[in-house]
């Protein structure tokens, strides 16, 4: 007879909390009003949606949306260069790494997370009341978009560099911000461009939306043409803005393999 | 000193991309009309709006009306993550190379990144005039983006996993059955369950921004008081969704680790 080892119980945390989540779900799917006959009689009325949808109206598109589907760009392009090159010093400050400053060093963290606690929408509708409607306010809620998420990947890139070179160039009487400078910011330099590139990407996919509280971009006209329930207007427009999306992110994986 | 000399294909490389971020900076920055003006008026107005919205609008009437809105959006993304969780979970399977054919892992892979592709948002109101205005039509929203998410990053899983316990159940006669049930979703569960909850930490942000199009939740207040210019009701609104996204993300995540890592176990000899 084989000796096995004795199986552990569960856990308190799996005994209570699988069921835990199963009512929890219950009481959520309730709340929201899930509920399968209305649904099967609601997908009755989907001929609204999707006839105009699948008709879509093309030379409409092309004539009203390229415009605005060039400004979606810039004001992805501005928001990911300024808000990332604004999170590279940040992220140096929000790392144990290179800020051994204990408060400073909380300070920055806790800002860099309360940024992105609040979504990039509430950051454009905040804008768009505070400095007006318009792309200004489309590209200032993108940079808190960008810096955010930028001050998170790079200080958890700078918390794992190696800190050999730091001392290095400490021990050969360097202050702490040159030996930060020329020790600490080339190991992170291609991590960073990396972390850009994917951040821009993210920015031309928030930016599309951005104009649906009024913040510039394509969005404008996608709100307009919903309000009126003009899906043949805005499926082509979809189309264009993922063919957009699409050759972009062809062309970042094909920079990032370049670099990295 | 001797030191060897910088490549000049390096050297190239970097000021292309200088070039390429200063130039594409001016374009944009030309194009949107941004005028240094704007800019330096920017902090202020900025300021004057934070100081409108302090101190919060903290009545009675006040915490009635957003506390059941940022519930629900709590319950539309915690619904629409089990949606996206239940339908993922299969689907991962037939996405895997390494566990389905390989020409239908290929087309469930292009499935899903159809999916993907589409916004949250955009497929709010894409459902609004189908299920109406609503929670529901957000859980719908969120649940069907998150198969196409989850769906991808649960199909990586399993396409990494150790095929050693899987040759073993192979060798002692299970069928393809038994090699999933018992070789693949043990090896898988813990990380898959992990992205779960990490998706639901996602799914809540964005449920949060669903209102803007009447699809439930949060989104909805913020919008129509930011419209009404009751500026220290909104200072209500976005404070509490920060501490409902703070509290849920520092809970899930301290559940993602505890599932990552497993129990200690005290073993008695």
């Amino acid at each position: 007879m084989i000796n096995l080892p004795k199986k552990p119980p569960p856990s308190l945390m799996v005994f209570l909390g699988i069921p835990a989540a199963f009512l929890f779900s219950y009481f959520c799917f309730s709340k929201v009003g899930f509920n399968l006959s209305d649904f099967r009689e609601n997908l009755q009325n989907r001929y609204i949606v999707t006839d105009p949808l699948f008709n879509p109206k093309w030379s409409w598109a092309i004539e009203n949306a390229s415009e605005a589907i060039i400004e979606t760009i810039q004001i992805a392009i501005l928001a990911s260069i300024v808000g990332c090159f604004i999170a590279l010093p940040l992220s140096f400050y929000a790392s144990q790494t290179t800020n051994q400053n204990k408060i400073s060093f909380f300070l920055y963290k806790s800002f860099l997370n309360l940024v992105r606690t609040i979504p990039d929408l509430f950051w454009a509708m905040m804008f768009t009341v505070a400095v007006g409607l318009g792309p200004f306010a489309g590209v200032l809620a993108l940079v808190m978009f960008s810096l955010a998420i930028m001050g998170k990947l790079l200080s958890e890139t700078i918390d794992s560099i190696d800190p050999g070179p730091l001392e290095a160039a400490k021990s050969s009487g360097a202050s702490h911000n040159q030996s930060v400078f020329t020790s600490a910011l080339p190991q992170v330099l291609p991590n960073f461009t990396a972390y850009f590139l994917y951040i821009f990407e993210l920015c031309i996919r928030a930016s599309v939306i951005l104009g649906l509280v009024g913040a510039g971009g394509v969005g404008r006209i996608i709100e307009t043409q919903r309000i009126f329930l003009r899906f043949d207007r805005i499926s082509p427009i979809i189309v264009l803005i993922l063919v957009v999306v699409i050759l972009i992110e062809q062309f970042s994986v094909w920079l990032r393999r370049r670099i990295l | 000193m001797n030191l060897p000399k910088q490549p000049v294909q390096q050297k190239v490389l970097k000021y292309a991309i200088t070039s390429l971020i200063v130039a594409g900076s001016i374009w944009s920055a030309s194009g949107l009309e941004i005028t240094l003006e704007k800019i330096l008026k920017a902090p202020e107005q900025i300021a004057i709006l934070v100081g409108a919205m302090f101190p919060l609008d903290l009545s009675q009437e006040a915490i009635e009306r957003i506390l059941p809105k940022v519930a629900e959006s709590l319950f539309i993304a915690w619904a629409g993550t089990v949606i996206g969780a239940i339908f993922s979970f299969p689907i991962a399977f037939l996405a895997a190379n390494n566990v389905a054919v390989n020409y239908v892992s290929e087309a469930t892979k292009q499935i899903l990144n159809g999916i993907r592709a589409f916004p949250e948002l955009i497929l709010a109101f894409v459902f609004l005039p189908i299920t109406g205005l609503g929670a529901l039509t957000g859980t719908l929203a969120i649940g069907i983006h998150s198969i196409g998410t989850l769906g991808k990053l649960s199909s990586e899983v399993i396409e990494g996993i150790d095929e050693g316990p899987l040759e073993a159940i192979k060798s002692s006669g299970g069928s393809k059955i038994n090699e999933l049930l018992f070789g693949v979703v043990p090896q898988v569960m813990p990380t898959i369950t992990s992205y779960w909850l990490y998706r639901f930490e996602i799914n809540l942000r964005a449920s949060a921004v669903l209102g803007v199009v009447g699809a439930g939740g949060v989104g909805a207040e913020l919008i129509n008081q930011l419209r009404f210019r009751d500026f220290p009701r909104a200072g209500t609104v976005l404070v509490a969704t920060v501490v409902l996204v703070l509290t849920v993300d520092t809970i899930s995540a301290a559940i993602r680790r505890r599932i990552i890592k497993g129990r200690s176990i005290k073993i008695d000899q």
